[in-house]
């Protein structure tokens, strides 16, 4: 090697190190991934109990890494790399196409039966009538687009147990666009065919589809699985409206307190979390009134965030559709049935949430 | 901290290099000691304790063997000493679990968990291990040794002993350094751009190996194992799962010692190989040549030879094999399937000395390499799995115990095939003849690509190594 060669591969090697270094350095810390949805690890504080235990090198690790200049760069490049290397499986989901398709992994032992007898015991606990709704994932439905042999968690057995049957509703469907190409939930189509199946279980009149004229709320949105597989090349999705607002009121108990709110909180369709778009996202309580619904019906839905999309079509035939999440309203749930005069209450969940979630329990409460 | 992590990368490698080479020609091994020793205390803050009573009681051996150098007893009486204490500080941290375990399971006694003096009460059972101990206590042990020896000259500067002990490239997982292959240039040494040049260039080679390689296919034997757990494993699953381990542990391990060897020649060291293709060997003994280099010839030297080696006749020469291979096996971790993976080695070289000599010499030398490959594979299979009834389980499966194929397997070939491709290309020495039959020119041309490729790609896997998506926040 001559000198000059090697001082330009000395100075190459030092500026891409030292170069980062500095760009880490310079950046503003981030307190949000917006791509990831999370909060990103802050600069932890010093202290001698904390070096001693390891607690702290181990922050600014996480830190180190979480604060990286051009994170989703970098993400994306792997993915690329993997995708070269025929990978089909990135970060649990898997690339079908132009589809990605999480993967379902097979429960704790013992834990999905846990969940189905919780729900037993709250129908024994109620007055009211009780009805469990599974919602089979992408994985399950569109089976035949995994690539050949992938594994993922046999879901027919759980669905046997479901009594709304949204796996044949959905199965029906299966050609058309009913889980997001890049998110794990449903979309507004989707949940409308759910909407029928569980309607039917509950005694109500079925919805048609020429009553709705869908909205496009957005045309690009990408979802979860985009940030889980780190492939961010795929077109986005389309996310549509499909209930109109009028003639429904909805209030919501996001600090305890009641407050106004809307069916679609659209400043959210201005961030990556498109989806939160519906009732404004998580929140332990929320109530929609349909005033042209006049027979005081009321349906209480135990939900995780599937139900979001749901619950403006239930809108249709209820006076009254309250929404329940579990992991933040921690008062009993039959006497909440009990206290609101609620008629039904539907335990609505996603399969791959029902067989993880481990705040079912408080449904015997 | 490990090499292959962003905090080094990014953080520690540019601060440590800005401070070594701003610092006077005299005055480096001081800055390479101290960095050093942020670099263990940054994942062992406690056990730099361990680093500093390990430098004293070496260095001051040192000193004694050579004072009673003319008194061969009082010297020998001194290697001893220090011999001791580095297997005692083993001994403790490494084995105290495993014997106290051993001696209950056989004798009933059961050892105290923790030790009360002086109103402080110090634990002694499941004790942390300290990252590198086994690597660093014999480098440790070399050097006593190699002074009475006299193949090395005795060290009077405590910060240059400082410097070999804790020198933080080879610290923590090697190549196990001998004092005498850097006694020389702990106190001379060259550095140069060109030596800079070569070790960057290196030190990319090994973080390609282990973040890319072997990081990549980590996860097949996860899976396999995984799969054994479930009862669902078959006989193609567990031989593409004991490749997957055997490709995991030779690209994570020779491209941790490539990078050492090439920071190391960044600071002017000039460490021995540490692998050399064991992959493409022909026979059992070959491998063991070929592999972790380093502690084949420190066993070599500092056991072996020293207990007669081959010059004792065939009862001796029979159990100073199975006293190495014992050490060695155990060396790697204390379990006995380490044991066992010791001994299966030494039953296999026994064979090949003395029963199947004229037999491989005979049988064409693919069939050898097949035979090495099945062996040293079978013998990863009991490396990698400390419980001894779920390894009895898996390779039985791998021998027929099973159904031979699934869909999964269908799977999980497609999915690494490419890799596997890469793997094995990369064990041979295709890429080295391939490399030095290009011109010049193409080779000056393609050695920054291929390192700002390397850098690029790791960082990208390191970073998304990282990624750890909340997704359910949001449920």
């Amino acid at each position: 090697m001559t000198k000059a060669y090697s001082r330009f591969l000395t100075a190459f090697f030092c500026l891409f190190l030292a170069g980062l270094l500095v760009w880490h350095v310079l950046l503003p810390d981030r307190g949000q991934s917006e791509t990831e949805n999370r909060t990103l690890a802050q600069a932890p504080a010093f202290s001698w109990s904390a070096l001693v235990s390891g607690s702290y090198t181990e922050d600014v690790e996480e830190y180190f890494a979480d604060q990286f200049p051009l994170r989703d760069g970098w993400t994306g490049l792997k993915a690329r790399m993997e995708q070269l290397l025929g990978k089909r499986e990135f970060n649990g989901v898997y690339l079908c196409g132009d589809t990605l398709i999480s993967k379902v992994d097979t429960p704790v032992a013992g834990a999905v039966d846990k969940n189905l007898s919780y729900v037993d015991r709250l129908a024994g606990k109620s007055d009211a009538n009780v009805v469990l709704g599974l919602i089979p994932s992408a994985a399950e439905l569109w089976k035949e687009k995994l690539p050949a042999g992938a594994d993922s968690w046999d879901q027919t057995a759980l669905m046997a147990r479901s009594q709304v049957d949204f796996r044949d509703a959905l199965a029906a469907h299966a050609d058309e666009p009913i889980f997001y190409r890049t998110d794990h939930h449903w979309t507004t189509l989707g949940a409308f065919y759910g909407a029928n199946a569980l309607l039917e279980v509950l005694g109500k009149e079925s919805l048609k589809e020429e009553c709705f004229t869908p909205e496009i709320a957005s045309d690009n949105f990408n979802g979860t699985l985009y940030s889980q597989s780190g492939i961010h090349w795929l077109e986005p999705d389309t996310m549509e409206f499909w209930v109109a607002e009028e003639g429904l009121t909805v209030t919501s108990w996001r600090t305890g307190k009641e407050e106004p709110a809307s069916l679609y909180d659209r400043t959210y369709l201005e961030k990556k979390d498109k989806y939160s778009a519906f009732l404004g996202g998580n929140q332990p309580l929320c109530v929609i009134k349909n005033e042209n619904v006049t027979d005081g019906s009321k349906l209480l839905l135990v939900r995780d965030s599937y139900s979001d999309a749901l619950a403006p079509f239930l809108a249709q035939r209820f006076s009254e559709v309250h929404l329940l999440d579990l992991r933040y309203y921690r008062a009993p749930v039959s006497a909440y049935a009990a206290e609101n005069g609620i008629g039904d209450i539907a335990v609505v969940y996603s399969v791959q949430n029902f067989i993880s979630d481990v705040n079912l329990v408080l449904l015997t409460q | 901290m490990i090499f292959s992590s962003l905090t080094f990368l990014f953080a520690y490698l540019p601060l440590t290099l800005v401070a070594y080479f701003l610092t006077p020609l005299r005055w480096r091994n001081l800055t390479l000691l101290l960095v050093s020793l942020f670099f263990y205390g940054w994942g062992e803050p406690v056990y730099i304790v361990i680093m500093f009573l390990s430098i004293l009681i070496d260095y001051t051996h040192g000193l004694l063997v050579e004072k009673y150098r003319d008194n061969d007893k009082k010297a020998r009486w001194f290697v001893a000493q220090s011999v001791v204490f580095n297997l005692l500080l083993l001994g403790f941290f490494k084995y105290w679990d495993f014997l106290a375990d051993n001696l209950f399971l056989l004798t009933g006694l059961s050892l105290p968990a923790s030790l009360t003096l002086l109103g402080v009460t110090i634990p002694l059972r499941n004790i942390p291990l300290p990252i590198g101990i086994s690597f660093f206590t014999f480098q440790t042990m070399s050097y006593t040794i190699d002074v009475y020896r006299r193949d090395a000259p005795v060290q009077r500067n405590i910060i240059s002993f400082g410097a070999f002990v804790t020198m933080f490239p080879q610290l923590i997982a090697g190549p196990i350094v001998k004092y005498k292959t850097v006694a020389e240039d702990l106190n001379h040494r060259v550095h140069s751009t060109e030596n800079f040049a070569l070790g960057a260039r290196r030190f990319c080679v090994g973080l390609a190996k282990k973040v890319l390689l072997a990081n990549s296919i980590g996860a097949l034997w996860d899976a396999q194992l995984a799969a054994q757990g479930a009862g669902t494993l078959t006989a193609a699953g567990g031989w593409m799962g004991l490749l997957a381990f055997g490709f995991q542990i030779y690209f994570d391990f020779s491209g941790y010692s490539d990078m050492a060897i090439g920071l190391g020649q960044i600071f002017g060291f000039r460490f021995n190989e540490n692998f050399d293709h064991p992959y493409l060997s022909t026979s059992a003994s070959e491998f063991w040549r070929r592999w972790h280099m380093s502690l084949t010839s420190w066993f070599r030297e500092y056991l072996y030879i020293p207990l007669g080696g081959n010059r004792g006749g065939t009862a001796k020469t029979l159990r100073n094999i199975l006293i190495v291979w014992f050490c060695t096996g155990f060396w790697h971790g204390a379990s006995w399937n380490f044991i066992l993976w010791g001994l299966y080695f030494a039953a296999w070289l026994i064979l090949e000395k003395y029963a199947l000599r004229n037999v491989l010499e005979k049988t064409p030398a693919p069939l050898k390499h097949l035979y090495t490959l099945i062996v040293v594979f079978v013998g990863w299979g009991i490396f990698a799995m400390e419980d001894l009834s779920v390894c009895g389980a898996y390779l039985a499966a791998c021998f027929g115990g099973a159904p031979l194929w699934s869909a999964v397997d269908g799977y999980t070939l497609r999915s690494y095939a490419i890799t596997f491709v890469i793997l094995i290309t990369a064990s041979t020495t295709l890429g080295v003849r391939g490399w030095a039959r290009l011109p010049e020119k193409a080779q000056k041309i393609l050695t920054p690509i291929l390192m700002a490729l390397s850098l690029l790609v790791c960082t990208a896997y390191l970073v998304d190594g990282s990624y750890n998506p909340f997704l359910y926040f949001r449920f």
